[in-house]
C-alpha cells in the first residue's frame, strides 16, 4: 500500500460559473517533492490554498495522513503538520527574525521553542541575522525567512508556493538544494509550486501540470516532460 | 526590561521632584491635566500600536469609568477602593466583548463602529437624567478617605499631580513588560500580517480582542483620574470629539515608541496653554501642526526623536498581504 501523507480528491473550487479548480486529484508521498506546473492563471496556486484551507472547497476532500481535513479551519491544519509559504514573501516586517520564528515554533506546540527555532534559523543560514528585523533583510534572506516559518514545528507537509520567485540563480540553486535536504534529513514531504523548469525537473519526484484549473498530466518529470500534451500547453517546444 | 525599570524609577524621582519644587497650583493643575490626558491617549495608542485600529470612540471608556465610579457611589453599598477596581474590570470585560464583534471589521469601517458604539452611549448618558444627571452632568462623591488617605489630602494639586504622574508611570512600566513578554510578540505579529499568523498556528481574534480590552482598561484607567480630579463627569467625557483629541494625540506624539501618545498630550496641552492665551483660534494652528507631522514625520514626535537623537532608521513595511 502506497505511504501517501496528503490526497486532495476530486477537489473542484467554482465561484459562480468561473471553475477555478475541477476535479483536481494529487497525491504526495512521504519524503516526495511533487512539483506542480502550469500557465499562470491554471489553478497551481488555488491548489495550495484549497489544501491548506484558504479557500473552501465546493466539493471534494483533503486528505491529511489518512484523516479528512476538509472541514478544517486554516489554524488546525497547520497543527497537524500542513504548512506553506507565500507567493508573495510573507513574514512579520516589525519583528526580529528570531522573535518571529520562536514565536512560531511556539505556536506549534514545541516545548522547546528556542531549540527548534535555533535548528530551523541555522539550517537556512539564517542564525547570524537572527536580531535583525525582517524589512531590513536582503530579499532572498526574506524568502529563506518565510520558509523558516513555515519549517518550525516540524511540519509532515509542506507548499511551497512559488519560493524561488525574484531569487538570483545562485540563490535559486542553494534554495533548491536544502528543500532535497529537507525532505530526507527533516522528514518532510513538499509540494512545490515553481516556474523555474531547471528547478521543478531538477529535484522533483513526481510533476502535476495543470491547466485551466484541471489536471492534464502526472508522473515520473522525464515522462512529464515527454508528454505531448504538456509540451503543446505549457512546456512548449524547448522543453 | 532593566532599562524601562530604571527609565521608570528615574521618572517617578522626577515626579517627586516636580512635585515639590513647582508652587503653582495653577501649573499643577495643567500638567495634571496633560498627564490623565496622557493616560487616555497610551490606551489609544495601545491599540494602534498592537492591533494597528484607530478608534473614533475611545471615549467610552474615559466617560464609561467616570460614570460608572459616579453610579456606583451614589449607591453608597460598595468601599469607593472596590468601586474604582469594579468600574475598570466592568470597563476591561464590556470592551472585551465588544471587541469579539468589531475587532474581526478591517480598517475605516471598525472605525466608524467605534464612533457608532461612543455616541450611542453618549445620546444615554445624555438623556437618563435619573441615572446620570443628563445633560448637566454629575457629581461624584468621593468618601472622607481613598485608600487610607484622606480625600482633602489627596485632591491638594502637589499630591494629584504625583498620584496622575505615577500611575502613567506604572501604566508604562505595566505595558512595556506585557509587550516584552509572549502577549507582545503574539499581538505584534497579528497586527503585522494577520493571514501569515494563522498559518503559523495563531487563532487571531482572541489577541486583537485582548488588545481592545487592554487598551480600554488603560483609557478606563485615565476616567478614573479624571473622575478623581474633577469629581464631576458630563456626557461631553464620551463624545467623539474627545476620541478625536485623543487620537491628535497620539499622532503628534507617534504611536511606535509607548512613550509617543503620552509625549503627544503634552504637546497638544502645550499648544493649548501658551496659543490659547494669544490666539482664540490655536485649534487651527495645531490642526496645520497635525498636519505637518502626518506629511513630514508620520511616526510622531517619538519617531523623531528616535532618529535625530538615537539615530534609528525609518522603518519600511514589507511582507504583508
Amino acid at each position: 500500500m502506497t505511504n501517501y501523507v496528503l490526497q486532495a480528491e476530486d477537489v473542484a473550487i467554482h465561484y459562480g460559473g468561473v471553475k477555478a479548480l475541477d476535479g483536481v486529484a494529487l497525491t504526495l508521498e512521504k519524503g516526495q517533492i511533487r512539483g506542480l506546473i502550469g500557465p499562470n492563471g491554471a489553478g497551481k496556486s488555488t491548489v495550495i490554498d484549497a489544501i491548506t484551507g484558504r479557500r473552501r472547497l465546493t466539493r471534494g476532500r483533503i486528505v491529511l495522513l489518512s484523516d479528512d481535513v476538509s472541514a478544517l479551519g486554516v489554524v488546525e491544519r497547520r497543527a497537524r503538520g500542513l504548512s506553506r509559504s507565500f507567493q508573495r514573501t510573507s513574514v512579520f516586517s516589525e519583528m526580529t527574525v528570531w522573535r518571529q520564528v520562536e514565536l512560531a515554533s511556539h505556536k506549534m506546540g514545541v516545548i522547546d521553542s528556542a531549540n527548534d527555532a535555533e535548528a530551523v534559523l541555522r539550517e537556512l543560514d539564517l542564525w547570524n541575522l537572527r536580531d535583525q528585523t525582517a524589512q531590513d533583510l536582503g530579499y532572498g534572506e526574506q524568502r529563506r525567512l518565510d520558509l523558516a516559518l513555515a519549517l518550525v514545528g516540524r511540519p509532515k507537509v509542506l507548499l511551497l508556493d512559488e519560493p524561488m520567485a525574484g531569487l538570483s540563480v545562485k540563490e535559486s540553486l542553494d534554495l533548491a538544494q536544502h528543500l532535497k535536504k529537507l525532505t530526507s534529513t527533516w522528514d518532510v514531504s513538499v509540494l512545490l509550486v515553481e516556474h523555474d523548469m531547471d528547478v521543478v525537473f531538477g529535484i522533483s519526484d513526481a510533476v502535476t501540470v495543470f491547466e485551466l484549473g484541471r489536471v492534464i498530466a502526472s508522473g515520473a518529470p522525464a515522462d512529464v516532460r515527454a508528454n505531448p500534451r504538456v509540451r503543446e500547453a505549457y512546456l512548449g517546444s524547448a522543453a | 526590561m532593566k532599562k524601562s525599570l530604571l527609565g521608570a524609577l528615574l521618572a517617578l524621582t522626577l515626579g517627586g521632584v516636580v512635585s515639590v519644587l513647582v508652587s503653582s497650583n495653577t501649573l499643577l493643575s495643567l500638567l495634571t491635566q496633560a498627564i490623565i490626558y496622557a493616560v487616555f491617549a497610551l490606551g489609544v495608542g495601545v491599540l494602534l500600536k498592537q492591533n494597528g485600529m484607530v478608534s473614533f470612540g475611545h471615549a467610552l471608556f474615559f466617560g464609561g469609568a467616570s460614570y460608572l465610579i459616579g453610579v456606583l457611589l451614589q449607591m453608597q453599598r460598595i468601599p469607593a477602593e472596590w468601586v474604582i477596581v469594579l468600574a475598570l474590570l466592568t470597563i476591561t470585560l464590556a470592551a472585551f466583548l465588544i471587541g469579539l464583534v468589531i475587532v474581526r471589521v478591517p480598517g475605516v469601517a471598525f472605525g466608524m463602529l467605534t464612533l457608532a458604539i461612543g455616541q450611542m452611549f453618549f445620546l444615554t448618558a445624555s438623556r437618563a437624567r435619573g441615572l446620570t444627571g443628563g445633560a448637566d452632568g454629575m457629581n461624584i462623591e468621593w468618601p472622607s478617605h481613598l485608600f487610607g488617605v484622606s480625600m482633602s489630602q489627596m485632591l491638594k494639586p502637589a499630591s494629584m499631580f504625583l498620584t496622575c504622574w505615577t500611575t502613567l508611570v506604572v501604566v508604562m512600566l505595566l505595558l512595556a513588560w506585557l509587550m516584552s513578554t509572549r502577549f507582545g510578540s503574539l499581538t505584534e505579529a497579528v497586527r503585522d500580517n494577520e493571514e501569515r499568523a494563522r498559518f503559523i498556528g495563531i487563532r487571531t481574534l482572541l489577541p486583537r480582542a485582548a488588545v481592545y480590552a487592554l487598551s480600554a482598561l488603560v483609557t478606563g484607567v485615565a476616567g478614573v483620574l479624571s473622575a478623581l480630579n474633577t469629581g464631576f463627569v458630563s456626557p461631553e467625557s464620551l463624545h467623539w470629539s474627545l476620541s478625536g483629541v485623543a487620537l491628535m494625540m497620539v499622532v503628534v506624539g507617534g504611536f511606535k515608541a509607548l512613550w509617543g501618545p503620552a509625549a503627544g498630550a503634552v504637546v497638544y496641552f502645550l499648544f493649548k496653554e501658551i496659543l490659547g492665551e494669544h490666539a482664540t483660534h490655536w485649534m487651527t494652528i495645531f490642526g496645520i501642526t497635525l498636519i505637518a507631522v502626518i506629511v513630514f514625520s508620520p511616526t510622531g514626535v517619538a519617531g523623531l526623536f528616535e532618529r535625530w537623537v538615537l539615530g534609528k532608521k525609518p522603518s519600511v513595511k514589507v511582507g504583508g498581504h
